[in-house]
């Protein structure tokens, strides 16, 4: 009955053993497109949207160059139409109770699942990443964070009480980054009840695939809408009327422009940039392991960047052996083909890793590649580049995909400083199977992410985010979901974009200042100098400024602070920070409570000041006392540890640490002159941070009063607070680089420029925006999102067994 | 079958350092299925040499001389002809790798093989399958018997209480004895992993067995709770690489136990092509303990060629 087949390669296979071909048919995915004509537009409140008159870019499969579609470019007009969709939804949407919005976001997880072949074959084609990543874990990953964020919203009225939706959110998303980070961000902004307007990268169609999915779920068409188009529309995308926070996640230098770009136009911006990773292995390490960790960081289409490998010089040789025989066994093709480790990325990231690979030779630099590649392009082979010298321009820029960079380190201690000495800070591993040892160093990575002998986890409960240039937005566990909350009654943020402000001049040149005559009332015996380093020091100026009282007579002289001064309290922070770091949150707390009383000692002095600066009597009097149960509320809010999130997939814990920024600077505003100045420098002394402070500029001598108590209380250079111009001050706040967060209270014009000096090292900064803020009240004064942006988080993934 | 491992000198060096992290170690395993997939005439092919890699077995207490000859039947002819000349490979003397049966099953089967006309070796378990809680006396002397008989293999169980006790010089001695009792015999040792409480124990045991002289390292009797895991093969693979790093001699590797369906088969294979390398893709280095396996894989090849699913009654029992 069975017939031979002569074309049988069986014979053939049975002696090589090869793998052969194991295509995942795409048809459903060519199907799809032929439902749109090969043409794509947008998706805008639940509807196609497909102008006439655009230009448009083909789609491409990466691997064969053949055309699947034509996608149309967006213009203004069509992403105000998309922003005017979702700010027309966002009225039902926000209303609706969380019990309704978490069942709408199960059934998108239930739309998903019934067409998961399309989106992942789609996503596979279009992409050129392995079929076997995005099937296994992108799209059961899109459908946990559905399911996750539907439970919160369920909880949300009880568990968010005081907390709002911030309304619609804009979210632009670069070619190299897949349909999953586009979910991460759009399921907690849709779970609080926020509409969200994605700016897509032309050519992506799986975003449109997903809008459609969700337009078609029936109710709300225009909570979710997708527009392709060009990066220059992300700056009409934030300039739309009630797009009141931008996220975006991609390439540095892009966040950097958008950061420059943003500053004074209203939206707030969450940045989560670069794709690099860390990974230290040390010579106690399951090296075997860590080799696999190698390869699900590097060369598994997993992550879309390279990776920074640290080795003890004790097993150097030992790692690189088996790394190099593990590379021979890796396979790189088509993205579609079952039995592929690595697909493409198409030939833009195929030229910067090539770029890349030739400048490190050039620069002395071993490269090993290998690996079963296709000759023909777009493929590049894992690569592993050793030797590179520390000190080369190429050992400073980001590692790109597929690339592994594996310098040698001999001590721990060495191995945290390569680790920290980067200005990225995304994620890392530490491979070590001595507990206390991946403990201490899990801690003293300054990443957002750390996993202990695993690498690449991720968890719908578990905040992913970063520091320094990796941004600090947040996704993922509640953090993420406070990326699209604000407390509830917080105005609507608008535009105060200021043509005229002269960035090269801003706060550059500082007033002279001379005698404004006699002395009057009662003497002010207020301290001279400025309280750096613990002790009040002369201005490096040599020059004063008057301070007048509410009938205009001089109250008294303080030093006019400058750049040097600065510089000088920074270093002195610094300086600080390791000790105030280590102190443990209940140490900090009697710290903040002796400081407390000590306010109440001189409660009458500050009183009779706040009363010379036009505050009455009852008034001042409430003042100095919120002032003082603010420093106590805080010192005792801080030793509550938050919540830990449970990983579903994670047999172990994952920890929610709650670390300092670093050396915060703080600009005061001008009113409240004790109040505000203590409500800010409590939650940052709360929560670890070393501060640099520029008081109230009307009544800065309230603050100087206090800080005579801190000489004796606190750590010297713990607080440092400098006096003088307001704008100069901040100018030479915002430019430093080595702030790690600035507040800033005053001006519009002060909050665009510091908006837009941020973008140097891309620190955390929160602007008034020239709005006053009610101090005195609880929800403003002392408010949760105080908490919030006082501390970063970090993920700390401790997988057990045995 | 290849030359011997000659073992080496023992030297708890080459275990003292070893750190085996489980969950990285799960992690990897669950990788396997995902990252390889063969699909048509490779999936027939390597079918096909998984069933070279069988070692078709019998271990049961109401084994008779009949069904042993029935067995070493199947072993001759495991995938019917028809279906192999279709395929054109009726010429590449597709046997499985051996038949293993308990000692005293040993004379039937080899002469049920020389019945048929082959030399498919015959592997016999011995020193006290499964537990090993017998004296060693009686263990040695039980391997020498099986050999006596015509085993070619014998598949020896380790000591647990070695393992678990951390006494590796007395293993160590054990297994160098039951090799020389081997004589010309090859030796499979197997670890019984299942009992051995930890993957480190795992690694530490074959190791040891490896350097004792061991031509095979095996995951398990087939008798215990726990049997051929990934996880567990994993670590046994690494330490064979680590081996063969070390002294340049192939050891091999047979994972028992549990093996059933076609497709589980193909995963072995290609675990086995991706932690050691297509070398070690050969009767010689690699082995399947399995009994039911064969006839899945014979239907999978019946699918293959008619393309349609065989009902129980198209292929002969085994």
């Amino acid at each position: 009955m069975a017939t031979t087949r002569p074309e049988s390669r069986v014979r053939e296979i049975f002696s090589t053993m090869d793998y052969g071909p194991a295509p995942e048919s795409h048809a459903c995915a060519l199907a799809w497109l032929d439902t749109q004509d090969r043409l794509l537009g947008h998706y805008v409140n639940g509807k196609w949207l497909k102008p006439k008159d655009r230009t448009s870019v083909p789609c491409q499969d990466p691997v064969t160059g053949e055309n699947l579609a034509s996608c149309l470019q967006a213009q203004a007009k069509d992403v105000a139409a998309a922003a005017e969709a979702a700010r027309t939804a966002l009225e039902s949407w926000r209303a609706l109770p969380g019990a309704s919005r978490a069942q709408h976001l199960i059934r998108l997880a239930k739309m998903i699942q019934k067409h998961q072949r399309l989106l992942w074959t789609l996503e596979s084609l279009v992409t050129g990443r392995a079929v076997r990543e995005v099937r296994d874990r992108d799209v059961p990953l899109a459908q946990q964070l559905l399911q996750y964020h539907a439970t919160q919203a369920y909880t949300q009225e009880e568990a968010l009480s005081g907390w709002e939706p911030m309304g619609v959110i804009g979210l632009i998303v670069p070619p190299t980054f897949s349909l999953l980070e586009m979910m991460w961000r759009i399921c907690p902004a849709l779970a609080v009840g926020c509409t969200v307007v994605v700016l897509v990268p032309p050519a992506s169609p799986a975003p449109l695939l997903l809008a459609q999915l969700a337009g078609e779920l029936g109710r709300f068409p225009g909570i979710l809408n997708v527009v392709s188009g060009p990066p220059s529309m992300g700056r009409v995308l934030a300039s739309q009327p009630g797009v009141q926070k931008v996220a975006f996640c991609g390439d540095i230098q892009e966040g950097q422009a958008l950061r420059w770009t943003l500053a004074g136009l209203g939206p707030e911006l969450g940045l989560a940039l670069g794709a690099e990773s860390v990974m230290l292995l040390m010579e106690v390490a399951d090296v075997d392991s860590a080799v696999e960790g190698v390869v699900d960081a590097a060369w598994s289409d997993r992550s879309p960047g390279g990776l920074r490998l640290l080795v003890q010089e004790s097993v150097w040789d030992d790692t690189m052996r088996r790394l190099r025989a593990r590379m021979g066994r890796l396979r790189v093709g088509r993205g579609l083909d079952g039995a592929v480790d690595m697909g493409t990325r198409g030939a833009a990231a195929r030229d910067l890793a090539q770029h890349y690979v030739l400048k490190a030779q050039s620069q002395g630099a071993q490269v090993f590649q290998a690996g079963d590649v296709p000759s023909v392009s777009p493929f590049f082979p894992p690569t592993l580049v050793c030797d590179l010298p520390p000190a080369s321009p190429c050992a400073q820029t980001e590692v790109p995909w597929p690339l592994v960079v594996a310098s040698p380190f001999r001590t721990a201690k060495e191995a945290l400083a390569m680790a920290n000495g980067t200005p990225r800070g995304g994620s890392a591993s530490v491979w070590s199977e001595r507990l206390g040892q991946a403990l201490e160093l899990g801690h003293r990575l300054r990443m957002g992410t750390v996993w202990i002998n695993a690498h690449g986890l991720r968890d719908p409960a578990v905040p992913t985010g970063g520091c320094k240039w990796s941004g600090s937005s947040w996704h993922g566990g509640l953090d993420g979901m406070y990326e699209y909350l604000q407390p509830s009654g917080t105005p609507a943020r608008m535009p105060y974009f200021c043509e005229n402000l002269n960035y090269d001049t801003f706060g550059l040149a500082v007033p002279s200042n001379v005698p404004a005559g006699p002395e009057t009332g009662p003497s002010s015996a207020a301290p001279y100098g400025l309280f750096v380093g613990g002790r009040f020091q002369a201005p490096g100026t040599r020059s004063s400024r008057p301070i007048q009282d509410s009938h205009g007579n001089l109250h008294g002289y303080v030093a006019e602070g400058g750049a040097k001064d600065i510089r000088g309290a920074v270093e002195a922070a610094h300086q600080a920070a390791p000790g105030w770091v280590d102190q443990s949150p209940g140490a900090r707390a009697a710290l903040l409570w002796a400081l407390a009383a000590a306010l109440e000692r001189r409660e009458s002095a500050l009183t009779s000041k706040l009363e010379r600066h036009g505050v009455e009597f009852k008034a001042a009097k409430v003042e100095v006392e919120l002032s003082m149960r603010r420093l106590r509320a805080w010192g005792s809010r801080a030793q509550a540890q938050g919540p830990c999130p449970q990983a579903a997939e994670l047999r172990g814990p994952v920890l929610r640490l709650r670390e300092p920024l670093g050396v915060l600077a703080i600009v005061c505003p001008d009113e409240w002159p004790l109040l505000a100045f203590v409500s800010l420098l409590a939650p940052a002394l709360a929560y670890g941070n070393t501060v640099v402070l520029v008081p109230s500029g009307a009544c800065p001598i309230l603050a100087l009063d206090v800080c005579q108590d801190m000489i004796t209380l606190l750590p010297a250079g713990l607080v440092n607070v400098v006096t003088g111009d307001r704008d100069h001050l901040t100018r030479c706040l915002a430019l430093h680089q080595d702030v790690q967060a600035l507040w800033y209270f005053g001006s519009a014009q002060g909050s665009q420029f510091v908006e837009r000096a941020s973008t140097g090292n891309l620190k955390p900064v929160w602007v008034s925006r020239g709005c006053p803020r009610a101090w005195d009240q609880e929800a403003e004064g002392a408010g949760p999102d105080l908490e919030l942006r006082a501390a970063r988080t970090k993920a700390l993934w401790l997988p057990m067994g045995d | 079958m290849s030359a011997h491992n000659r073992g080496t000198e023992l030297d708890l060096s080459w275990i003292s350092k070893i750190q085996v992290n489980q969950p990285a170690v799960l992690r990897r395993a669950e990788q396997i299925h995902a990252r390889r997939t063969v699909k048509k005439e490779w999936q027939a092919a390597w079918l096909l040499k998984a069933v070279t890699f069988i070692d078709l077995t019998t271990l049961s207490g109401d084994d008779t001389s009949s069904n042993i000859q029935r067995l070493c039947y199947k072993a001759k002819y495991p995938i019917r002809e028809d279906l192999l000349k279709a395929l054109n490979m009726q010429d590449k003397g597709i046997t499985t790798a051996a038949v293993c049966v308990y000692p005293a099953r040993v004379c039937d089967a080899v002469k049920a093989l020389k019945a048929a006309g082959c030399t498919i070796p015959v592997a016999a378990v011995a020193t006290g399958f499964p537990a090993g809680q017998t004296h060693l006396k009686t263990r040695l002397e039980e391997i020498r018997l099986a050999v006596e008989d015509g085993a070619m293999e014998i598949d020896v169980v380790i000591n647990r209480t070695l393992v678990l006790t951390g006494q590796w010089e007395v293993l160590y001695d054990e297994i160098r004895q039951f090799r020389k009792a081997c004589g010309e015999a090859h030796l499979k040792t197997i670890l019984a992993t299942g009992e051995l409480g930890s993957l480190t124990n795992v690694y530490k045991a074959s190791m040891i067995a490896m350097m004792a002289g061991s031509d095979f390292i095996k995951t398990s009797t087939g008798k215990e709770t726990v049997n051929a895991t990934f996880p567990v093969a994993i670590v046994m693979l690494r330490a064979i690489r680590d081996f063969f790093w070390k002294t340049g001699n192939k050891v091999g590797f047979k994972p028992a136990g549990g093996i059933r369906s076609a497709k589980d088969s193909l995963a072995w294979l290609s675990l086995i092509k991706e932690e050691l390398g297509d070398e070690w893709l050969k009767p010689e280095l690699f082995r399947i303990g399995a009994s039911a396996l064969l006839s899945d894989i014979e239907r999978q090849i019946y699918h293959h060629v008619t393309g349609r699913y065989a009902a129980y009654h198209d292929l002969p029992m085994s």
